[in-house]
């Protein structure tokens, strides 16, 4: 193990970011993300924001799994509680978008508070079932025609009005696409940079140090449950964020995001991506959004292909695909280095 | 009501045996693997699938009964070779390699099967007059034949060399290797018999519910809860804690919702995950 601070163990970009590569490759990012409303039509940027926030959701798996270890089938929770909070902010509480994207975010981290507190007190099997479990409850209770009180009329339902983006003194309504594009974009740059700093401080590094030994990091005196307890909650917070973007995108929700099974395409989106960093999910999901749209003309259980596609990420690339390029573009590096000489 | 009290425990009892087939094969593959298998429930559903194929191709419910398991004990042998076995070192990545299987699973039943839930007509026909009730007889019929497998189960598991093999390596995998037994071999049988048991689960189970791609669904968190329950790895407790479980949600259910019921075991369970997280049964301190 390297010393605090440096490369931290495990596929992370540490050597390859700490070139200032990561500073180009973001500001180049957030160029061609503003700039692409020019070149492309309408409905395709709606479509590249549906892939952000995928990819949103997607990190939210990667950041429990990649960076805390625990192998998470509850992220479809907490994207579905981003979606009944997004509902009840805009529709009984008659909050603004920016309200009701925060409600959101809440109503993920409350769920995730007792959730955590249970999940993250076992280990490795028994928290994978624990999620699955809760899933199965959260499910139950808002399916369930006894229990109208709490699921409401939140969970599955349709947005009326077109939603409106309150800034200064103006109004952007989503009626624009472009208004719907750059809200998203925004928000999930936002996400992803508190992530970012969040998984790169202290405490990130805490977490991958627990991942990688746990009794180890308990010895030095690090209180392991409340560390992994925390993450979990950060993560479902992610999820909820995308449930928001997502209730707002397609101003439509539904009791199916809240089925475990559907924790199943962010497990799918981010593996192939690579679990090891924050940009594998989104490089994932780009991959699995347009060969979706590709295969799907041709037959409809397009899904089977990805169910192969995982089996192969597993069994050979199990950093992803993001995790083979940072593996190239190292080892170009390293050679380049080697023959400079 | 006494007597739909009866009615309702004894469904929930038949149920639960079929539950305590699959999930005793859930267990045997944790316990020597070391994995969850997140494609258990699916190979259930596949063996309903199959059953209702045998019935279309043959004619004959029954024969069901011999070709599938059959079919589950190679199928499953092949995945375990195929899929896991290049995985092993990483539980992790083994559990998201049998969710991927999942995935191919449902989507091939769905491919070739179509989406629509079919169902298996009472293959007996016959009813039992119980307390003034007409009880099916297939469902005692499918009590016996679960009851059956699992005794087959633990015999094979303490009166044969294979059994005492698998018991070995469970208890401690090096040991039981550097003592000579063949632990390859172990594995992929273990798998072939975890989704052999599932598959028979499936077979026994189609006539009393209906057959579609997202059954395996459904089932899987039950076998989840039976498991944690009766501790995981932990056999005879897996297969206690799923009757039990099925029976006290049957007799709930009969002055309460079927939801009620379900979140009461739910709540349950998350209490034994807290204060006993080795399960109900575990006796002595391992």
């Amino acid at each position: 193990m390297t010393a605090a601070g440096v490369a931290p163990a495990g596929p992370t970009p540490g050597a390859f970011f700490a070139a200032g590569a990561a500073g180009w490759g973001f500001g180049g990012l957030a160029a061609a993300l503003a700039l692409l409303p020019l070149v492309v039509p309408d409905y395709q940027q709606v479509f590249v924001a549906e892939i952000l926030v995928w990819g949103l959701f997607a990190m939210s798996f990667a950041i429990v799994f990649g960076f805390g270890g625990m192998l998470s089938f509850s992220q479809a929770v907490f994207f579905g509680m981003g979606c009944y909070g997004f509902n009840l902010g805009t529709l009984y509480f008659g909050f603004n978008t920016w309200g009701a994207v925060v409600s959101a975010v809440l109503a993920a981290a409350l769920l995730a508070l007792p959730v955590g507190y249970i999940a993250t007190r076992v280990r490795h099997h028994h928290f994978l079932i624990v999620t699955v479990i809760i899933s199965v409850l959260v499910t139950t209770v808002l399916e369930s025609g006894h229990w109208r009180w709490i699921a409401g009329p939140y969970v599955t339902v349709s947005l009326t009005f077109v939603p409106e983006v309150p800034l200064g003194f103006t109004r952007f309504s989503f009626i624009d696409e472009w208004v719907a594009y750059y809200f998203t974009v925004v928000m999930v740059a936002a996400a992803f940079f508190l992530a970012w700093r969040i998984v790169h401080s202290p405490f990130g590094r805490a977490m991958l140090a627990i991942k990688d030994n746990e009794m180890r990091a308990q010895m030095i005196g690090l209180n392991v449950n409340k560390l992994r307890w925390m993450l979990f909650v950060l993560a479902a917070g992610i999820a909820g964020h995308a449930g928001a973007l997502y209730a707002l995108l397609a101003r439509y929700t539904n009791l199916e995001f809240f089925h475990w099974i559907y924790s199943g395409k962010a497990i799918v989106m981010a593996m192939i991506g690579g679990v090891g960093s924050l940009v594998g999910p989104f490089v994932g999901t780009a991959f699995y959004m347009l060969s979706t749209e590709y295969l799907s003309r041709y037959f409809q259980q397009f899904i089977i292909v990805f169910g192969f596609i995982l089996l192969l990420v597993v069994r050979y690339a199990p950093d992803g695909i993001w995790g083979m390029v940072l593996r190239g573009a190292r080892g170009l590096g390293r050679h380049g280095q080697a023959s400079k000489p | 009501m006494s007597d739909l009290v009866i009615i309702l425990a004894m469904n929930g009892l038949v149920w639960g045996l079929i539950i305590a087939l699959i999930a005793l094969g859930l267990s045997i593959i944790f316990g020597l693997l070391d994995i969850i298998n997140v494609a258990h429930g699916d190979f259930f559903m596949v063996g309903t699938v199959f059953a209702w194929t045998v019935i279309l191709i043959t004619g004959n419910f029954w024969l069901a009964f011999l070709i599938v398991p059959l079919i589950g004990m190679l199928l499953g042998s092949l995945v375990e070779r195929a899929v896991i076995r290049p995985v092993e070192n990483s539980a992790a990545l083994s559990i998201v390699a049998t969710f991927g299987l999942s995935l191919i699973l449902q989507e091939a039943v769905r491919a070739t099967f179509g989406a629509t839930p079919k169902r298996i007509l009472d293959p007996i026909g016959v009813t039992v007059p119980i307390l003034g009730l007409d009880y099916q007889v297939y469902r005692l019929f499918a009590a016996a034949i679960a009851i059956a497998a699992i005794v087959a189960f633990f015999l094979f598991l303490h009166r044969t060399k294979f059994g005492t093999w698998m018991r070995a390596t469970r208890q401690d995998r090096d040991t039981a290797i550097a003592m000579g037994v063949p632990s390859n071999r172990i594995f992929v049988v273990t798998f072939g018999l975890g989704t052999a048991l599932a598959m028979l689960g499936g077979v026994v189970a189609a006539p009393i519910t209906t057959v579609e791609f997202r059954l395996g669904l459904d089932v899987l968190p039950l076998c989840f809860m039976a498991v944690i329950i009766g501790g995981l790895g932990n056999l005879p407790g897996t297969a206690t804690a799923a009757v039990l479980l099925a029976f006290v949600e049957g007799i709930i259910t009969s002055f309460a919702e079927p939801t009620t019921a379900r979140i009461f075991s739910l709540i349950f369970m998350s209490g034994v995950l807290l204060l006993r997280p080795q399960g109900i049964f575990a006796r002595s301190t391992r």
